[in-house]
C-alpha cells in the first residue's frame, strides 16, 4: 500500500497578504448543500447538490505591529475577500495545489484574546465564497 | 483607473505595481498600509535652501 508523508506547513494568504508567519492552524472545508429530492415511490432518501457553503477557519497569533495580523484583518470585518491555502511553500503543482475561496465573508474579529503568560491568539471563521483549485 | 503600489513585502515586491484580483478588498489593504495609490507614496524630505 502506497503511503506518503505530509508535513502540514501551509502557505496562507488573506486578501493577498501572506499571513503564514502568524498562522498556526488552517482548516478549509468544501461543502455543497444537500437538497433532498426524494419523491413518492422512492425507497431511500436521495439528494442533489445545492449551493456551495464553504468555510475556512484559521488560528493566528495576534499582532498589532505594522502590516501584521490586526492591520491585515481590521478592514475586512463585515466584508468579503479572497483566501488562499497551499499545502506547502513549494511551487504550485498537481501535488501542491493552491486552494482559493473567492468572496468569503468575515463576520467578526476578536480584537484581544489575552491570558497572562501566553501569546495572544485569535480564531477566525470565514464563511461562504466560491471554492476553486489550481495546479499551475 | 487607480494604480496601486506595493508597500509591504507580505503582498509582493515593494515598489511594484499592485493589480488587485477580483474579490480583493483594496480599501482594507490601503487601511492596513500594504499598498498606496500611485503618486501618494511616502515623500522624501527635501531640504530647502534658506531664503536670503
Amino acid at each position: 500500500m502506497a503511503t506518503s508523508t505530509y508535513l502540514s506547513n501551509p502557505v496562507v494568504t488573506i486578501n493577498s497578504v501572506d499571513i503564514s508567519d502568524q498562522c498556526t492552524a488552517a482548516s478549509l472545508t468544501k461543502t455543497v448543500e444537500a437538497l433532498e429530492s426524494t419523491a413518492f415511490g422512492g425507497t431511500a432518501r436521495v439528494y442533489v447538490g445545492g449551493l456551495q457553503a464553504n468555510e475556512i477557519t484559521l488560528t493566528l497569533y495576534n499582532s498589532f505591529a505594522a502590516t501584521e495580523t490586526y492591520a491585515t484583518l481590521s478592514g475586512l470585518v463585515g466584508s468579503s475577500t479572497n483566501i488562499t491555502v497551499k499545502p506547502t511553500s513549494a511551487a504550485t503543482s498537481a501535488t501542491n495545489p493552491i486552494f482559493t475561496i473567492t468572496g468569503c465573508y468575515l463576520e467578526s474579529l476578536p480584537i484581544v484574546n489575552a491570558s497572562l503568560g501566553e501569546l495572544d491568539t485569535i480564531d477566525l471563521t470565514f464563511q461562504g465564497g466560491l471554492y476553486s483549485v489550481a495546479i499551475v | 483607473m487607480t494604480k496601486y503600489v506595493i508597500e509591504s513585502d507580505k503582498i509582493g515586491t515593494v515598489g511594484d505595481e499592485f493589480i488587485p484580483a477580483e474579490g480583493i478588498n483594496v480599501d482594507a489593504l490601503l487601511e492596513g498600509g500594504f499598498i498606496s495609490t500611485a503618486g501618494e507614496t511616502k515623500s522624501h524630505k527635501v531640504k530647502l535652501e534658506p531664503k536670503e
